[in-house]
């Protein structure tokens, strides 16, 4: 009962993996935006969810989606947990695949 | 400071509950919300000179308040739910014959039952802000999980829940291409851009959802589809109206939508008119600046196209000049103006003129040659 009133953490960190890249994200923000104000080469277009260019794959922690993935992403896609990072959230430490621009 | 940035979007909330009340007043004032538009227009138009830049502290950090104004921006959807039922309680009145006299509702004077004149009043008043809704339904539609069905409803209101998708995986994907339903290319005037407009992004929206289902093995035709699902949202209304004045009820909502759709596609028609992108990345260049004060704090910030739809999921409230194309006049003065289309196309002209000298590509240039 009392995790009801526990506060949850303000940031929290993503690692990007084969690589040695790791930023933090604050709560209210999007995971892409952390990471480009990361300096973090993360690919992306559209930055509203339309058009798919920062997916990326989760492979460990939670995320809170702001949009259905579900028009941009397939079935497969999704099942392999594919994420849009400009429109996910964070609910814990996450890290996850993606092929950074060069 | 901090007061001054998120009071001043304050304008069409309080704009708004003063022509409910109009219209709850009744006699001429049913006209305010008609009245107030003209003189936004005025305003708009004797400062169309001043444009103002974001406000940051000075560690680069907006003065605007997210709670507040998300606070605002939902609060205008039963703001706009009160006002088709305002509407629909005088479209009664009418059809019922009540009365027309001076009552009293705890000592504020109103009249009951109104006259056929003042109904018009009321309608196109109800039109004109139910329209403006369209500016928390656009703000609402971009990254906010909670806020996408409150955009949803807010656009039904106006039977244009269709918007809401639309916009985000159509008009932001591929603006300034022929693919986008919403840019209007040269030579169109904003008359048929209302309905060439609104019909693309709605059959947009179907095919979208059409898809979505048929990957998951479902068949369009059923209550998941949401372009479906969203036209339902707007049942409600139909239904009030219908009750509320039978066939008079019906010509006043489809009044309302048709004026507040308009208004919706003008905005768009402003917003990219002319304007071509190839293939690659959303710049600046691809969409019209109409950021005079007036506007900017009326429309909060809509206005501010070139940065939105750079940085689509920054809030209103930070968006910034980014010396982009530029009207340089505000969104009033400018519908004015595209109300005649060939003062429009004259006027225009020689933005485009600029745009295709300063902004475009080669490829751009070449696709422009083509519409002179």
């Amino acid at each position: 009962m009392f995790k009801l009133f526990k506060s949850a953490p303000k940031t929290y960190q993503v690692k990007v993996a084969g690589s040695e890249t790791e930023f933090s994200v604050a709560r209210e923000s999007s995971l892409l935006s952390s990471a480009l104000s990361a300096s973090v080469k993360w690919p992306f277009k559209c930055k509203v969810g339309s058009c798919g260019k920062c997916k990326c794959q989760l492979l460990e922690g939670k995320i809170k989606p702001q949009l259905d993935f579900s028009y941009v992403l397939d079935g497969p896609e999704i099942q392999q947990g594919y994420i849009l990072a400009c429109q996910t959230m964070l609910k814990s430490d996450i890290l996850v695949k993606v092929d950074l621009d060069d | 400071m901090k007061f001054y940035v998120n009071a001043r979007y304050l304008i069409v909330p309080i704009m708004s509950i003063i022509a409910i009340l109009g219209i709850l007043l009744g006699d001429v004032y049913a006209w305010v919300g008609v009245v107030l538009f003209g003189l936004n227009t005025v305003i708009d138009t004797l400062t169309k000179d001043i444009h103002l830049p974001a406000d940051f502290d000075q560690q680069g950090e907006s003065y605007g308040i997210k709670a507040f104004q998300y606070g605002v921006m939902y609060f205008m959807l039963p703001v706009f739910i009160v006002l088709q039922i305002t509407l629909a309680y005088r479209i009664f009145q009418f059809t019922a014959a009540t009365p027309i006299q001076a009552e009293l509702f705890y000592g504020v004077a109103y009249q009951s039952g109104i006259s056929g004149i003042n109904l018009i009043g009321a309608v196109l008043s109800s039109g004109l802000w139910a329209g403006l809704g369209i500016i928390y339904g656009h703000e609402l539609s971009h990254n906010r999980k909670e806020g996408f069905l409150v955009s949803r409803l807010i656009m039904a209101l106006s039977g244009a829940s269709h918007f809401t998708y639309a916009h985000v995986y159509n008009h932001h994907l591929d603006l300034g291409h022929e693919d986008d339903a919403a840019t209007a290319p040269r030579g169109r005037n904003i008359y048929a851009h209302a309905w060439l407009s609104h019909m693309g992004q709605s059959r947009f929206s179907f095919n979208l959802e059409q898809g979505r289902l048929t990957k998951q093995g479902k068949s369009s035709l059923n209550i998941d589809n949401r372009w479906i699902l969203g036209y339902l949202y707007s049942l409600p209304s139909l239904v009030l109206f219908v009750w509320a004045g039978g066939v008079i009820g019906l010509a006043a909502l489809f009044t309302v939508w048709v004026i507040a759709n308009f208004l919706l596609e003008a905005l768009n028609f402003m917003g990219h008119y002319g304007l071509i992108r190839t293939e690659g990345a959303v710049e600046h260049r691809h969409s019209w600046d109409n950021d005079s004060v007036f506007t900017s704090w009326f429309f909060i910030e809509i206005g501010r196209q070139c940065d939105h739809h750079v940085r689509g999921e920054t809030y209103f409230w930070e968006l910034d000049d980014v010396e982009g194309p530029n009207y340089g006049i505000g969104y009033f003065s400018l519908f004015v103006i595209t109300l005649i289309p060939a003062l429009f196309r004259r006027y225009v002209q020689k933005h485009l003129d600029n745009w295709d000298e300063k902004y475009a590509t080669d490829d751009e240039r070449l696709i422009a040659a083509k519409f002179s």
